[in-house]
């Protein structure tokens, strides 16, 4: 394991508050914060972060971005969560598909799709998950069959979050029926508004219209928007999952509520400031954690099984925290009530989605529990 | 980081000739270790983070801990903790050179002092029959020899020497007086220590652990396979890195020369706390009746875990000062307190 205390420098410590200086100056005084990753789709807010330099952060300055490292994305990205700031709209295309651009994309890619990323134009969906493939996710059934100099497109992805507002997505299909399932898969680049595409709301149990259904009936898809190399879509989508599940949206969802609840009923007595002190003490702990694995990243390390251990233990956390605080506050949940009695709806709703995105509880700890037990084999 | 590193490594290895079971199991029928105690005497290692002027190793807090997660790990049945990074700090602080042998301490006790001598008892003393007593009364260090008073021989859940000593009467050996807060950092260095040593320990349950789970066969494959037994032995990772960054990090706040802050040594305690009672549970599922046997070595290791948490206040009292100090500056000072984590003087 590669964890251990890891400070900021005082350059990042002042990145740290400019962001926090400029946040308190945009969103406004009644601003309801998103839980983290739920935050609100918003083009503007994209852009005026864009403006400041922290969308794409991590995009070298010759693609518009600024060649910050981990670490500094790492800064800018838990203060936009820990203030639930409406960062949904350039969330995926920034932390998903730069990173895979740079590592696999053409530099014709690079040079079209990276500035409009950087500038918090150009917004991405992903395009993996299916409704026999979850988990599971070599199952996919998809298929892009050749035609001319491209690719036709027909299948089903599901779960797909903002497709009716984004520009693209990134869809992972089967182009070769080889043997063996992991070969014959390949990333394409998908236009939403392509004809073929039909998006249609999948509604969650709160009522809410982000996630979709997005049907693909012989989507054309030219070879320049093939991402990486053909049959190399497993490869190339493990590295993205692998690096992308440790960061602070693993135990930021819940600090809009903490302070909601402080803000209401503060800890009144020590019963629950012993249950606050227990929710503090964990996120003090699981943030250096995640920093810790930011900053292996930019060491040249791929911490793969420390980031499956940090989601585990962030998303638990997550959980938790809301059960104890509902406990403490020991009211009737009031969904059209107070910041903190709305806040606490939306949590309890979207908890269990918490161990869910990004890989299941199960899987993660599959994939922890077969690097623990390769390590005493050795 | 990598003196710290090197430092833990050290102490490992010092330990692992003299630290053996039945070493162990003497300790707790005799109540005291020579050969575990003279290997770390010997090595300077018992008083890490004391100045070099009382007689210490000097050294950071961090650097004390990185002994102390290596004594954890091999269950070193002897008063590191309390030589050093407690009782060692306190003498230093007051001008006090420290006694060279095992020096031991206990939390603000209920004494007086009245200048020439003691009234009063104290309990859960750790090693009072073989180590000086060095504790903080009406404002004064004061050190008493090893024994003194009248000892009534007490023990934690892992056979750990914890005595109720009878102090009425009896002259100490030092005394001078010490800054108010000297209490204060005695206990949050307490409850460090105590952290560190959970830290060191889950460690060693998470190797062993692993390890048997690994060589254990039913039904025709290794226990470890079954994927139950295996999210046990991710919940014992889980919580072994998360008490180790907490119990380092508030070490590490504390700089080359300065003392932990009241919030990382709670947050880091109440952190350990938690894990070091998840970690027992779960090894011991994991390992079955085998865990259970006295002969396993899981035993000497969970029963510490058990007995750790619940020193220097407990992981309950922590939490709750915790919760008040992070609550206390309202709703906009909450994340801005929790994310203030280190950071390094230069650019």
């Amino acid at each position: 394991m590669i964890f251990s205390p890891t400070p900021l420098s005082a350059a990042e410590d002042a990145l740290r508050h400019e962001v926090r200086a400029w946040l308190a100056k945009t969103l406004p005084t009644d601003f309801r914060p998103g839980l983290g990753l739920g935050g609100r789709h918003d083009p503007e807010f994209s852009r005026a972060l864009a403006a400041q330099g922290w969308v794409g952060m991590s995009i070298p300055e010759e693609y518009g971005g600024a060649s910050a490292t981990t670490v500094e994305r790492f800064v800018v990205v838990e203060e936009l969560l820990a203030a639930g700031a409406p960062i949904t709209a350039h969330w995926i295309a920034e932390r998903q598909t730069a990173p895979a651009l740079l590592r696999f994309g053409t530099e014709e890619q690079r040079r079209w799709f990276l500035p409009r990323i950087a500038a918090g134009e150009c917004y991405f969906s992903l395009g993996m998950s299916e409704p026999d493939a979850g988990s599971d996710l070599a199952s996919v059934r998809t298929t892009a069959v050749r035609d001319g100099d491209g690719w036709r497109v027909s299948g089903t992805k599901v779960w797909t979050t903002n497709a009716h507002l984004n520009h693209f997505f990134v869809v992972l299909c089967r182009t070769s029926t080889a043997d063996d399932r992991h070969a014959g898969l390949s990333q394409l680049i998908v236009d939403l508004s392509s004809p073929g595409v039909t998006v249609s709301p999948i509604p969650l149990i709160d009522g809410e219209l982000h996630v979709n259904e997005v049907v693909l009936d012989g989507v054309y898809v030219p070879d320049e928007r093939v991402l990486g190399e053909i049959g190399e879509g497993w490869t190339q989508v493990t590295a993205e999952l692998a690096h992308e599940r440790s960061g602070p949206d693993r135990y930021c969802s819940v600090i809009g509520l903490l302070r909601a609840y402080l803000d209401e009923h503060g800890v009144p007595d020590d019963g629950s400031a012993a249950a606050f002190g227990r929710i503090a003490a964990r996120l003090w702990s699981i943030r250096q954690l995640s920093l810790a694995v930011a900053r292996s990243l930019d060491e040249g390390e791929a911490p793969a099984t420390e980031a499956a251990l940090v989601k585990d233990v962030g998303t638990i956390f997550e959980q938790q925290t809301v059960e104890t605080i509902r406990e403490i506050a020991a009211l009737e949940v009031d969904p059209e009530g107070s910041m903190f009695g709305r806040l606490l709806a939306e949590c309890i709703m979207n908890a269990p989605s918490w161990t869910l995105r990004g890989g299941t509880t199960e899987v993660l700890r599959g994939i922890a529990a077969k690097a623990l037990t390769r390590g005493a084999a050795r | 980081m990598s003196e710290t590193t090197e430092l833990r490594d050290a102490v490992t290895d010092v330990l692992r000739g003299p630290c053996t079971p039945a070493a162990l199991e003497e300790a707790e029928r005799d109540g005291w270790a020579p050969a575990v105690w003279s290997a770390l005497h010997d090595g300077g290692f018992a008083t890490v983070a004391v100045p070099e002027s009382a007689g210490g190793s000097g050294g950071s807090v961090a650097q004390a801990c990185a002994v102390l997660e290596a004594c954890g790990a091999a269950a070193a049945p002897v008063p590191v903790a309390e030589t050093g990074l407690l009782a060692g700090r306190l003498l230093a602080a007051a001008g006090l050179s420290v006694p060279d042998g095992p020096v031991t301490t206990v939390a603000a006790p209920g004494l007086s002092f009245d200048g020439e001598v003691l009234s009063g008892a104290v309990s859960g003393v750790p090693w009072a029959v073989s180590a000086s007593l060095a504790v903080v009364v009406d404002g004064s260090a004061v050190v008493v020899s090893p024994g003194s008073g009248v000892v009534t021989p007490g023990r934690n859940l892992a056979g750990e020497p914890r005595d109720h000593v009878d102090l009425t009467g009896v002259r100490p050996t030092a005394a001078a007086p010490v800054s108010p807060d000297a209490v204060e950092e005695l206990r949050r260095r307490g409850a460090l220590s105590r952290a560190a040593l959970i830290a060191g320990a889950a460690r060693a349950v998470l190797d062993l652990t692993v390890r048997y789970t690994g060589e254990r066969e039913q039904f025709g494959r290794p226990v470890s396979k079954f994927p139950a037994v295996a999210a046990h032995l991710v919940q014992i990772a889980e919580q072994t890195e998360l008490a180790t960054m907490a119990a380092r990090s508030a070490a590490a706040g504390a700089g080359e020369e300065g003392e932990p802050a009241a919030l990382d040594v709670a947050a880091a305690f109440s952190v350990a706390a938690d894990a070091a009672g998840l970690i027992a549970t779960a090894a011991h599922q994991a390992t079955g009746a085998m865990g259970m046997t006295r002969e396993f070595g899981l035993g000497v290791l969970t029963r510490r875990l058990w007995s750790w948490r619940d020193e220097w206040g407990g992981g309950a009292a922590w939490a709750t000062e915790l919760g008040h100090l992070v609550a206390a500056g309202g709703a906009d000072a909450f994340w801005p307190t929790v994310s203030r984590g280190l950071v390094t003087a230069q650019t």
